[in-house]
Order: structure tokens, then C-alpha cells, then sequence
């Protein structure tokens, strides 16, 4: 990714919205008593549209501003948002992305790769409480959240930031070889 | 190029993860830094705009949410009319009675605050925490409304949480929902007393724990409310008879065995817009 300044106002613009919009929108609806988490798959979306730095810079700006606004300890959030966005950045340095099914997989996989490293924090932290066993259907259920918000967000983040992205080579069918008078 | 482009990313990476440490050591622990009171003054008016602008797409998929759970409640709903019916009759009489005795003493606010110098502040729910983590709010009034850290937080249904860190214009609460949450509680009529804490992962289950093991008079269906003790010079932070829940599951055997019992929060966590803080309270 090449980062102008216009480009760089965008990526803070979309941080900026992507928090505000978790948080006063994704976080207080619930779908089967499970609210969707659009942080990661925004984190992981640049990172698989700019690469590892992208994505780890861009996982420890939203960590850390989502720590600020809920008066969480900071750093938290930012440490495991950092590893969602190296690990999607690195897939896409190392790996074509030739499917449209790819980003909202990837974006399930280190969603769910990003719930259990809140727990992980969590418990790191202390937790004071039993855990219900509930706490794994509202992952997995996040995750699968994660797969179809992720179409808009990738395919939207792109569009956004087509200026700064690296061409990559378009892969184009090729034509099934014609006989004279048929297809 | 290749190696020293690797490098660099290994640089910065091992840069953020070393500084994501060093702001979880220094800020944990603490109520709020500067930097978080900072940003949070700054974003609180967008998030404030944001939350008013996005209500009605929140309400729209809330309603699909509710239909669709509408379903099953429906015959739960209905057992329960049947018991409440009963008790209304039966309180209908005390009631009144109520009523005559809060117009002798000139009171205009509920039974649960007419002992306490309580003072209601009404806010809105601004933003929430996104895991389950940690269950958090964040509401549109502040220490300029005169909201202090401590105080009781509530909506119309019952108990929500405590406030944990205040800003000018926004405060953070607590719920009673969260793993860092305990409330102390007891069960009427019986007067069985307990700590509330969470089940994190599960909105919809509180414990009621440390309770007399002794007791068989907790049933399914009886309400809890804030115990609100006083003893030695200290106090708990939420006045006496506060509603916070109704107990949902009360096995003799678990009673016995871990001292506790099941109850589901009266107030609905998940879909929180209006809560007031119960300010200047009388705590040592």
C-alpha cells in the first residue's frame, strides 16, 4: 500500500468510524443474543488489502482507541488486533487472493482467532467470575457474523482505498478455443 | 530490499507489541488515565451524535431480534401472568396503604430510595463494550451532571451497575453483568442474603452466591433486591431494595453444595438506552 497523506486520512477516517460504529451501533444490537464484532474484520481487512504493517498498525489504533473510549485498561485490545492484522497481512503476502470467498473466510478464522485472544487478555488480566459455557456459542456466532459483514467491508475498504493499493494481476478466464461456426 | 523491508516490519511489529505491554502494565489497574480521559472527552459529543443518528437502524434490527424470540416467550409469559396476577391482588391492598403513608411523609420517589439522599440523573446509553467479555456502557452524563464514581446506575426494570470512571459529559458503567461485578442481595420474602455475581458469557444469569446453605425458602420466581448494609462506619454502595432480579433456578442440592442459586437480571442489559444514576448518596 502506498500511504499518501489523503490515504493516510482515510485509513484514520475508517479507524475512527469503524470504532464509533461498533460502539454505538454493532455492540447494543443483538442477532440470537449475540451482538457482531466488526473491529477484527475491519482490523483484518486492511490487513489484507496493505499487508502485515498495515494491518498490525491499524489492529493497535483501533485496540487502543476502543480502550480509551470504554476506560478499558489500555493495550489490551490493541495486543491481540495487532496479531488479527500481521496474520491477515501476511496471508496476503504470501498467498494470491484469486477467490471472492477469501477475505470473509479469513476475516471468520482470525475473528474468532481475536475472541479467544480477549479471553486469553481476560484471563491474563483476572476474571473475578465463573465463565458460562454460553461464552463459546457467542465466538463462534461472532465469527460467523464476521464471514458476511466482512463482504461489505472488504470489497468496501477496497473500493476506498483503490488508490493506494498495489495492482495486483488481474486473473482473466480464459476463452474456451472456437471451431468455426461454434461456440 | 527484500530483507531490509522484512526487518523493518519485524521492527515495528516487535515495536507495538512491546508498547501494547507497556500500556497494559502501566494502565492496569488504575481507574483512568489521562490519555483515556482525553480521547474520551473529545469523541463523547460523536459518539453522542452517532448513537442519536443510528437509533432508528438499531430499532429496526432490534425488532427482527425481538419477533423472532417473541415466540418462545410467549407461553413463558403466559405461566407467568398467572403468578403475578395472583400477587397482584394480594399487593393491591399494601399498595394502597403504601401510597396513603408516602403522601403523609410528602415523598414523590419509589420505596427503595425514600430512606436514601439519593439524587436520579437521567442519561442515555451513548456506546457499549463489543465482547462479552467485559461488560461496560458508556452514558451521556458526566461529573458536570454531578455523577461521581460509585454511584448506583438503574433503568426502569431494575439494577444496571455501578459507575467506574467519569469524565465532564460521559461516565463509564459497569454492569452487573460483568466478571469485575459484585452486588451485595437478598432474596424477599425469605430475606436470604448473598453476593451477586456474574456468569460471564451469559447476560441473562446472575449467582446469587454465599448464600446460608441452611435455608430451603428460596423458590423459582422470587424477587431479589439490594440488600444495602451498613455496619462499622462502612457501607454498600447501593441503597436497600433496589430490584435486580427474579430467581430463575433454586436446586436444594446446589444450594447445599456451593451455596448458591440462579437469577435473571430484571433490567434488559442487552437493549439499555435510558438509565438514571443515583447520585450523592450518603456513603463512608
Amino acid at each position: 500500500m502506498i500511504v499518501t497523506p489523503k490515504i493516510f486520512a482515510r485509513l484514520v477516517a475508517i479507524v475512527i468510524l469503524a470504532v464509533l460504529l461498533q460502539l454505538s451501533f454493532f455492540s447494543r444490537v443483538e442477532l440470537l443474543h449475540t451482538s457482531a464484532d466488526v473491529l477484527p474484520a475491519v482490523v483484518v481487512s486492511l490487513g489484507l488489502l496493505g499487508g502485515s504493517l498495515t494491518g498490525a498498525v491499524a489492529g493497535f489504533s483501533v485496540g487502543f482507541l476502543v480502550d480509551c473510549l470504554l476506560v478499558a485498561p489500555l493495550g489490551g485490545s490493541s495486543l491481540v488486533l495487532i496479531g488479527a492484522g500481521y496474520l491477515a497481512g501476511l496471508f496476503r503476502e504470501r498467498f494470491d487472493i484469486h477467490s471472492a470467498l477469501v477475505p470473509p473466510l479469513v476475516c471468520m478464522g482470525l475473528t474468532l482467532f481475536a475472541e479467544l485472544g480477549f479471553g486469553a487478555v481476560q484471563v491474563m488480566l483476572g476474571v473475578d467470575a465463573p465463565v458460562s459455557v454460553l461464552i463459546v456459542r457467542d465466538m463462534l456466532l461472532k465469527s460467523i457474523y464476521a464471514f458476511f459483514l466482512a463482504w461489505p467491508i472488504y470489497f468496501g475498504l477496497r473500493r476506498l482505498l483503490r488508490p493506494a493499493l498495489v495492482e495486483e494481476p488481474k486473473v482473466t478466464r480464459r476463452r474456451q478455443p472456437t471451431v468455426l461456426g461454434r461456440t | 530490499m527484500y530483507r531490509k523491508q522484512v526487518r523493518r516490519r519485524r521492527a515495528v511489529l516487535t515495536l507495538l507489541v512491546i508498547g501494547s505491554f507497556l500500556l497494559l502494565t502501566i494502565t492496569y489497574g488504575q481507574s483512568s488515565g489521562g490519555v483515556q480521559r482525553g480521547v474520551s472527552t473529545i469523541f463523547s459529543p460523536l459518539q453522542t451524535v452517532a448513537d442519536r443518528a443510528l437509533k432508528p437502524a438499531r430499532d429496526l434490527v432490534d425488532w427482527f431480534d425481538k419477533t423472532f424470540d417473541a415466540r418462545g416467550e410467549n407461553s413463558r409469559l403466559k405461566a407467568e401472568l398467572v403468578t403475578a396476577r395472583r400477587q397482584a391482588v394480594a399487593g393491591q391492598e399494601a399498595l394502597q396503604e403504601n401510597a396513603q403513608l408516602r403522601k403523609l411523609v410528602e415523598l414523590d420517589r419509589g420505596p427503595a430510595l425514600a430512606e436514601s439522599a439519593y439524587e436520579p440523573v437521567t442519561g442515555r446509553v451513548i456506546a457499549r463494550s463489543p465482547t462479552v467479555w467485559t461488560s461496560t456502557v458508556a452514558i451521556d452524563v458526566g461529573s458536570g451532571d454531578g455523577v461521581k464514581v460509585d454511584d448506583p446506575v438503574i433503568s426502569g426494570d431494575g439494577l444496571v451497575g455501578l459507575v467506574s470512571s467519569t469524565e465532564g459529559g460521559s461516565a463509564q458503567v459497569t454492569l452487573i453483568t460483568d466478571h469485575a461485578s459484585a452486588v451485595s442481595a437478598k432474596v424477599v420474602p425469605s430475606g436470604v442474603q448473598g453476593a451477586i455475581r456474574p456468569d460471564v458469557g451469559d447476560p441473562e444469569d446472575l449467582i446469587l452466591d454465599f448464600i446460608d446453605s441452611t435455608t430451603k425458602d428460596v423458590h423459582r420466581g422470587q424477587a431479589v433486591v439490594t440488600s444495602g448494609w451498613r455496619a462499622q462506619g462502612i457501607a454498600s454502595l447501593f441503597p436497600p431494595g433496589l430490584p435486580v432480579g427474579e430467581v430463575t433456578s433454586a436446586p436444594i442440592v446446589e444450594q447445599e453444595a456451593s451455596q448458591q442459586i440462579h437469577l435473571r437480571p430484571y433490567a434488559d442489559m442487552a437493549n439499555l438506552d435510558l438509565v438514571q444514576v443515583l447520585t450523592g448518596g450518603s456513603r463512608e
